[in-house]
């Protein structure tokens, strides 16, 4: 019954930390597409800061995989 | 062999981390070897990556901070896009003293208090005493938990980042190689490839922007600055 539980629990956390960043991800990529067709010479630059954004919501994702993986410890 | 140094208490990470410590001294001493001024071959491939990798951090964190701590950033660089790719040799997490170095949660941990602690010295060298910690309290005093927690969040976060970004690419090469042992994992390791670059990108990218952080309105920098002008 608990180890049940807990399988749903991980699920619904892995899939919840993931939407939220996808979506914001979807949206810096977009833009930094958007910007670079328009701006091509300033590409590099965009493309580090594209990255680093990335990066600070990718972490959100890690955290709730973080926590998967404790609560897959627990089953 | 190996279960010696399992008896000193080493593990798999530590072991796979020290011999790459010792094939990239090798390489280094191997390249620095004979120094030319016209260089060619192997010294010549190596200062266009070294060249290449100053010139980005050059443009992040301006010349005399990157001419000042670029040895920093750059090792912790090299350093984790060895380790990361480590992870991609056949029986890595399978043999006897075989792990990607972060892709156990110490290793990533050990480099971040490394950083959280040179952050420290590095600004109180650059401000030249206590005023490096004005910052905490820079535009009123109330700030200054919210500050605190911010510093400290920042050691954990590039912790997390690194070790569950490689972690979660060896378990979904793994499962994929259960799934589907021919051709399925290889599509999965082209973007490893990619992930562990950006990874390694990322940790010394942002403890480029910390040190920036850190410095700020320091009197040299100030200085470096008005001679630019």
């Amino acid at each position: 019954m608990t180890t049940g539980i807990i399988a749903i629990a991980v699920a619904i956390t892995i899939s919840i930390s993931t939407i939220g960043p996808a979506l914001g991800m979807g949206k810096v990529g977009s833009s930094a597409m958007e910007s670079m067709s328009r701006q091509p010479e300033v590409m590099g630059e965009l493309r580090t800061n594209m990255i680093l954004a990335l990066a600070f919501m990718e972490a959100l994702t890690i955290y709730g995989l973080v926590i998967a993986f404790m609560l897959l410890g627990k089953m | 062999m190996i279960e010696k140094l399992y008896a000193i208490g080493m593990n798999d990470a530590m072991i796979t981390s020290s011999v790459l410590t010792i094939i990239i001294c090798i390489f280094a001493i191997i390249a620095g070897r004979n120094l030319q001024l016209m260089p060619s071959g192997l010294q010549n491939v190596v200062e266009m990556g070294v060249e290449k990798l100053h010139g980005f951090f050059e443009n992040l964190m301006g010349k005399y901070l990157c001419d000042r701590y670029f040895p920093v950033v750059g090792t912790l660089f090299i350093w984790i896009l060895c380790c990361n790719y480590s992870g991609l040799l056949p029986l890595m997490g399978k043999a006897h003293g075989m792990q990607a170095p972060t892709s156990n949660i110490n290793f990533p941990l050990g480099m971040a208090i490394v950083v959280l602690l040179l952050l420290q010295v590095i600004g109180i060298r650059e401000h030249g005493g206590l005023k490096a910690y004005k910052r905490l309290v820079s535009p009123f005093f109330f700030m200054l938990p919210l500050m605190l927690i911010d510093d400290l969040a920042k050691p954990l976060s590039l912790t997390f980042r690194l070790y569950g970004n490689t972690f979660g690419d060896e378990e979904v090469v793994h499962i994929f190689g259960e799934l589907c042992p021919i051709g399925l994992p290889v599509l999965m390791q082209f973007l490893v490839v990619l992930f562990a670059l950006i990874q390694a990108l990322v940790f010394s990218l942002l403890t480029a922007i910390y040190i920036g952080e850190v410095c700020e309105g320091a009197p040299a920098l100030e200085l470096a600055h008005h001679k630019l002008d």
